[in-house]
Order: structure tokens, then C-alpha cells, then sequence
């Protein structure tokens, strides 16, 4: 390997380096990034980072009236950290985010796993019509959320739930999908359902990526499916299981749709289930715009440790 | 040009949210338009819009469009309530802007006064329609001397109930409270349950309160006066408390949700106290027609023969640059007799607040009830056996809410008098967080 130094061609000591390029060409230059960048950087500002200054600040807002609707004196303060105070003081909030977190213990290992599985059997030289079972995993996430959780609702509702109405008939027991014990599961189920095929399809990708020598060496070497999924293919998706924990640990903490809607037939689901719906429910259904971006920045704190400690602890382990 | 260094750039946006920080702290809904002057007539021709999640306003709207060309009403649909609508008014007033007039519960309108969301009509001269509403009603819109919404529609209380399962386990329907805790074991002997108890829904506890003669809170001159946690409301905690521990009332469906849907169509409820605007729903139930009947609602050994559930108002909101024609269109689409049998036509409106006319077509004998006439026979003479005590206030669905998650401690051993309690404490705590001067009162 040669090793060129450039010596800078500068004149005579002491004189000044040759002068820049022509003005004109740096400039246009300078600009086409920015210009090209713009459209992306103006909407970034103002549909990102400007919301997210202004809930900052409206979290360290108070106001307060006086008199019975505030008709003796509306006064807006800064507040330190009271809104804080009062998110935090509130268990319902707490309970929420503990609620998220068994959860997410729970619900996000589950899915992880069953979407390497179908991954792995997928991409098994003994699969049949792979294409045709990719598709069909996948196809629950092409189904909006919404509409996830109403289907699931009819299978969950007694009366209506064929589910219900076959285990009463083979087993004489009725299983309540729906009560303050199982709900939360019942939305586990619903999730995983919507979302394993789209993890799937994340590790698919990753596994297609593994060049066939490597299959072609291990086989050489006697190992059976099983030897290579575990010392082949595993080890070689782990980025693939990373990414897919992370979003899910995110998911987790913002999970909304399922439970604002399931409350309808499910009394157990309060109005402070989940985090998200707890800071929802105080910013529109109590008008307490400042509590509730106080609790949006501590579910944005929350989702933001528990990503970075996942990621310490696989890089940990990783070297 | 030289370069934007990555630092400059970083400088330049955290600048620029810094004074979006200074502008973005002007919490929404702080300054008041009722202390500003009244908006005169226009005098010529305006647009009104109008935000309801009512079906098909448009048509009686057109109603009045074309017998009033210089009003013209354009309506917008939105979501019921608090499952979208006033979030989306919320926001529109916040932003400055907004209908003219929007559909807003009766319980709701203190809290659009909170955030100074609505207009005081009686600035526009709306004290002489107040003789032709519903007193009752009118009441539960004025506050401090000013009347802040229209009263568009409401539900008296009464029970819906099945003869022919009452009279298979031989009861009769019940006239009190009392008769209907010593009638409702012999529906569980059948599998049947009398009715059904929300624990989440506790609009619903809140009638019965409200029935007993219970009001939990009142305007006064120094401040709101809380007295939820009164004998009374806890008489009626009480009951309840043991009509579900002795299992009397099924806790799982509440009324009107799939679930009870299920069960009151494969005849597991014998009866329903609930509100006028029930019966729409209840058409709802397969196989329904024909076997349900209407009997004034049990009542109490105090207070009063009914009580509302529900109700909302049209309210003109802050941001309206008509308040006065928007009033007059309020008030004729919720007394006019066109008005109202075309609100019961088009968009099968709860009961009319109107003092002497409840629409022609409720008047007949309904085919659905088996021939009865409920309404005059019922819900009628339900709207004067009313607490005139009742007011809301500025966090009633918060104080719902807190209620309702006490309430559904029940299922893991709480109680709902306990709930009431400790729902009474933290509306004191709520009340005193945003400023407002509220004490308990003496008992």
C-alpha cells in the first residue's frame, strides 16, 4: 500500500496561500444542501421540535382563577416543577406507567420470540410456499389498529363471542377476556396479533441477508437446522432483535388506541389506563394542558431510559 | 455566503423556540369574551355554522334557512362529546376560532366557562325566551347572573321494564327503591337480572343522587360549595353497595353496551331505569318489539319522582362574530314546534326542553311499547317531579371520572361509598389547584 502526502503548493514563505475558489461556485454550492434539506427542515421544525419546545415549556406553566369560572382573574406563572409534582402525585398516573412496564415484560419477549420463530420456520429450507405464509403474518398490520381492536372486541365480548360461547359448551367455563385482572392481557393479545408479522418481516429481511456460504460451511460441518438457527442464524439477526425490541419497548409506552376503544365494553379500562391515555384524558378531557405536558415529558423520560438501558445492556453483553 | 455551521444552526433553532416557548405559554382560554362589548346585529346576510353530533341537523337547519335568508345555518358534524367533539372545540377555541354555535352537554357547559369558551346570552337579551323552557333545565344553564347555553334536549328518568318477565317470576313492578331491592332475588332465582349497574358510567349513580335530593354542588357568592358526600348521597351508595353484594344487579354489561345488548335481547334483564332517550336504543335490541313497557321510575322515601340523565345545550362559543343571530336560531330550533318535530324526525332528539310542546309524534301512542303512550303517560309528567337544586360545575367530568375509578374498586373489594368519599376530597383538591375557591359544605 503507497501512502501519498500532499504537501500543501503554497508559494514563497511568508506569502498568503493561493486564494479560494471563485466566490460564485461556493456559494451555489454551499446553498443546493440547504435548499435541498428545506422543505424536510421546515416541516422537522414545526411539526417536531417546535412541539416538543412548547410542551416543555407549557409543563413548567401554571394558571390559575379566581372566583367560581376564573371571572375575578385568570393568571398564567411560571411553575418550577409543580406540574411535575402534581403528574407524579397522581397513583393513577403511576399505576399506569407500572401497568405499561409489566406489560411490556410480559407482552414485547412474547412477540419477539414468536415473530424469530416464524421467521426462522420461514426461512427454513423445508418451508412450503413461504412467500404465501409471509403475506398472511404480515397481513394483521396492514389492518389499522381501530379496526384490530373492534374485531377483537366481538371475540371478547360475552354474548357475542363465539369463544366464550365454545368453552362454556366443552368446558362449562366462561372466561371473562374482559375484567380488571385479564384486560390487560386480552390488549396484549391484540397487539401481538397486529404487530409479530411486522417484526417478522424486519428479521426475514435480516436472515435473507446472510450470505448462503455461511449455511453451505455449516452444513460441511454436520450442523442440522437446529445447530445452525442457533449458531448461525441467531447470532447473525441480533441487530434485526435490537431494532425490534427498541420499537416495541417505545410501542409499548404509547399504547392508546387499544384500550380508549376497548373501554367501551370493558369497565375495568379507566380513563388513566395507560400513560398516553392518562396524559390525553387531562389535556381534553380536563382542559389541564399544563399536566398533561408535564406527564408527555415524563412518558417521552420513561420510553427514553428504558430504550437506552436495553441498548447498554446488549452492547454489554455483546462484547 | 459562508457556511451555516452546525453550531450556528442549533443556535438559530433553539432561538427560535425559545420565543415560540414565550408565545406558547399564553395558555389558551385565559382571557374572557364576555367582558368585552357585545357584538351588535349584523344587519345583513351572515353564515352561521354549527357543531353537533347530532344526525342529519343539516335538514332542519334547512328549515329555518329557507324561511330565514338572511341567517343562513350551515351545521358540521362531529364526534358525541367527549369521544372527539369537544376535543376538537377545545382546540379550535384555543387556536381562536371555532363555530358560532356548538352542541355542548348540560354538565359540560361549566367547563367551557372555565376556559371562557362561551358567551353569555344574557348579554343579548336571551332572559325573555327564559319562559319558554323547562325550568329545571333553564337553571342548570345560569350561572352568576348569566345564562350560557340554549337548552336543546335532556332525558327524564323512568323504567323501562318487561311484563312478561315480570310476571313470570310473579313481581310486581316496583314503585320505590325498596320494592324494587325486595323484587329483584326473584329474577336472580330465574337467571334474570332487575337491571344493570355501570360502575364506569356514573352519570347514571349521579341520577339516582340527584333523585334522592342529593346537590353536590352549588354556586354561591364566595365560592362553589361541595356537599357530595352528603347522607343522602350516601344513602344511596349505601343501596347500592348492597344490591351488588347481594348480586341484584349485574355489573359486567352496562346498559346499552354490546354486552347488554346480548343479554336484554336472550331476556336476562327484566327492566331498566334509565332516561327518555333510552327508547331509541332499546329499539336496538333484536326481537325487542312489542315487549317492553315504560312505568315511572322507582323513587326514594325523600327527594324527588325523576331526574335528568344526559342533556346538552346549543351554546355559542366564544369565537362566534354573530352571538345574537346565533342565539335566535338557538332558540327557535329548540322551541319552535317546526324546530323540534324536525330535530325528532331528522335526528331522533332526547326530550325537548320546550315548556309546553314535546313534538307531535310523541304524543302517539307508540307502536314499539305496545301500543302505551309513555311519553305523555311518563316522561312528561317525569320533567315536573324534578331537583331543582342541581347545578354542574367547571370539573364534572373530571369528578366523573374519579368517581368512576373509585367505583370500579368495587370489583376488588372497594365500595362505592368509599368512592364517593374519597371523590369528594379530590374534587376539593382539583378545585383548589386551578384557584378556584371552593369549601364543604356544613353538615
Amino acid at each position: 500500500m503507497t501512502t501519498q502526502t500532499t504537501t500543501p503548493t503554497s508559494g514563497t514563505p511568508g506569502t498568503r496561500p493561493a486564494a479560494p475558489p471563485p466566490k460564485k461556485r461556493s456559494t451555489a454550492v454551499g446553498r443546493a444542501p440547504w435548499i435541498l434539506v428545506g422543505p424536510f427542515l421546515v416541516l422537522f421544525l414545526l411539526t417536531f421540535v417546535l412541539p416538543i419546545v412548547v410542551a416543555i415549556g407549557q409543563s413548567f406553566t401554571t394558571v390559575t382563577r379566581a372566583g367560581l369560572f376564573g371571572e375575578q382573574g385568570v393568571t398564567t406563572s411560571f411553575a418550577w416543577f409543580e406540574n411535575y409534582r402534581i403528574a407524579l402525585e397522581d397513583g393513577n398516573f403511576i399505576a399506569s406507567i407500572w401497568r405499561m412496564l409489566l406489560f411490556g415484560v410480559v407482552q414485547v419477549p412474547v412477540m419477539i420470540v414468536a415473530a424469530t420463530v416464524l421467521a426462522l420456520l420461514l426461512e427454513s429450507a423445508s418451508a412450503r410456499w413461504p412467500g404465501f405464509f409471509r403475506a398472511t403474518y404480515f397481513m394483521p398490520y396492514g389492518i389499522p389498529g381501530v379496526i384490530a381492536t373492534i374485531l377483537w372486541s366481538f371475540l371478547y365480548v360475552p354474548g357475542l363471542s363465539p369463544i366464550i360461547d365454545l368453552s362454556e359448551a366443552l368446558f362449562g367455563f366462561t372466561p371473562d377476556f374482559l375484567g380488571a385482572g385479564t384486560v390487560l392481557w386480552s390488549i396484549a393479545n391484540i397487539v401481538t396479533w397486529t404487530y409479530a408479522g411486522y417484526n417478522m418481516l424486519i428479521i426475514v429481511a435480516q436472515l435473507k441477508a446472510i450470505p448462503p456460504e455461511m449455511y453451505e460451511a455449516a452444513r460441511v460441518d454436520g450442523a442440522g437446522p437446529w445447530r445452525t438457527a442457533w449458531s448461525i442464524q441467531l447470532p447473525l439477526i441480533r441487530p434485526a432483535l435490537v431494532l425490534t425490541t427498541v420499537f416495541s419497548i417505545i410501542g409499548t409506552l404509547q399504547l392508546f388506541a387499544e384500550p380508549q376503544l376497548l373501554q367501551t365494553v370493558s369497565p375495568a379500562i379507566d380513563s388513566q389506563f395507560t400513560p398516553n391515555l392518562s396524559a390525553y384524558t387531562t389535556a381534553f378531557a380536563y382542559n389541564d394542558y399544563n399536566v398533561a405536558a408535564a406527564q408527555s415529558v415524563l412518558i417521552a423520560l420513561v420510553a427514553f431510559a428504558l430504550s437506552f438501558l436495553f441498548l447498554r445492556l446488549t452492547n454489554r453483553s455483546s462484547r | 455566503m459562508r457556511e451555516v455551521t452546525r453550531r450556528e444552526l442549533l443556535g438559530w433553532g433553539l432561538t427560535g423556540s425559545a420565543a415560540a416557548v414565550l408565545a406558547g405559554c399564553a395558555t389558551p382560554g385565559t382571557t374572557s369574551v364576555n367582558a368585552q362589548p357585545v357584538v351588535p346585529a349584523a344587519g345583513e346576510k351572515v353564515t352561521l355554522t354549527y357543531w353537533a353530533w347530532l344526525k342529519d341537523l343539516q335538514k332542519v337547519a334547512d328549515v329555518w334557512n329557507a324561511q330565514h335568508p338572511e341567517i343562513q345555518v350551515e351545521v358540521a358534524w362531529i364526534p358525541g362529546g367527549n369521544s372527539g367533539g369537544y376535543q376538537k372545540m377545545y382546540s379550535a377555541l384555543a387556536a381562536g376560532g371555532g363555530p358560532d354555535l356548538a352542541q355542548v352537554e348540560m354538565r359540560t357547559v361549566p367547563e367551557f366557562m372555565l376556559v371562557n369558551g362561551l358567551v353569555d346570552l344574557e348579554r343579548y337579551g336571551v332572559s325573555e325566551h327564559a319562559g319558554k323552557f323547562d325550568e329545571t333545565l333553564w337553571n342548570q344553564v345560569s350561572f352568576a347572573g348569566g345564562v350560557y347555553g340554549i337548552p336543546q334536549d335532556s332525558g327524564p328518568v323512568g323504567m323501562y321494564y318487561r311484563p312478561d318477565l315480570y310476571e313470570q317470576v310473579g313481581a310486581d313492578v316496583p314503585a320505590t327503591w325498596a320494592q324494587w331491592a325486595e323484587v329483584a332475588p326473584a329474577f336472580r332465582e330465574a337467571g334474570m337480572y332487575i337491571d344493570s349497574f355501570p360502575l364506569d358510567d356514573t352519570s347514571v349513580f349521579t341520577a339516582h343522587a340527584m333523585q334522592a335530593g342529593a346537590a353536590w354542588l352549588r354556586s354561591a357568592e364566595d365560592g362553589w360549595v361541595i356537599d357530595m358526600a352528603s347522607d343522602v348521597t350516601l344513602d344511596v351508595a349505601r343501596f347500592f353497595d348492597q344490591a351488588i353484594d347481594d348480586d341484584l344487579v349485574t355489573t359486567s354489561a352496562n346498559p346499552y353496551s354490546p354486552g347488554w345488548f346480548a343479554a336484554a335481547a336472550d331476556d336476562q334483564i327484566a327492566s331498566l331505569v334509565s332516561a327518555s332517550w333510552g327508547d331509541a336504543l332499546l329499539a336496538g335490541v333484536s326481537g325487542a318489539e312489542g315487549k317492553w313497557r315504560v312505568a315511572p321510575a322507582p323513587r326514594w322515601d325523600h327527594g324527588f319522582g325523576s331526574s335528568f340523565i344526559g342533556g346538552s345545550t346549543s351554546a355559542v362559543l366564544a369565537n362566534s362574530k354573530h352571538p345574537k343571530e346565533a342565539m335566535e336560531f338557538a332558540v327557535w330550533l329548540n322551541t319552535d314546534p317546526e324546530g323540534i318535530d324536525a330535530m325528532i324526525k331528522y335526528s331522533g332528539i332526547g326530550w325537548s326542553p320546550a315548556r309546553d310542546y314535546i313534538g307531535a309524534s310523541r304524543e302517539e301512542p307508540s307502536e314499539f311499547f305496545g301500543g302505551q303512550r309513555y311519553n305523555t303517560e311518563v316522561f312528561q309528567p317525569a320533567t315536573q317531579q324534578q331537583n331543582p337544586d342541581w347545578q354542574w360545575w367547571p370539573i364534572t367530568q373530571q369528578t366523573f371520572n374519579i368517581l368512576g375509578d373509585g367505583f370500579r374498586r368495587k370489583a376488588t373489594g372497594g365500595t362505592l361509598v368509599d368512592a364517593v368519599v374519597a371523590a369528594e376530597a379530590r374534587t376539593i383538591e382539583v378545585f383548589r389547584q386551578k384557584g378556584l375557591t371552593i369549601r364543604k359544605a356544613e353538615r
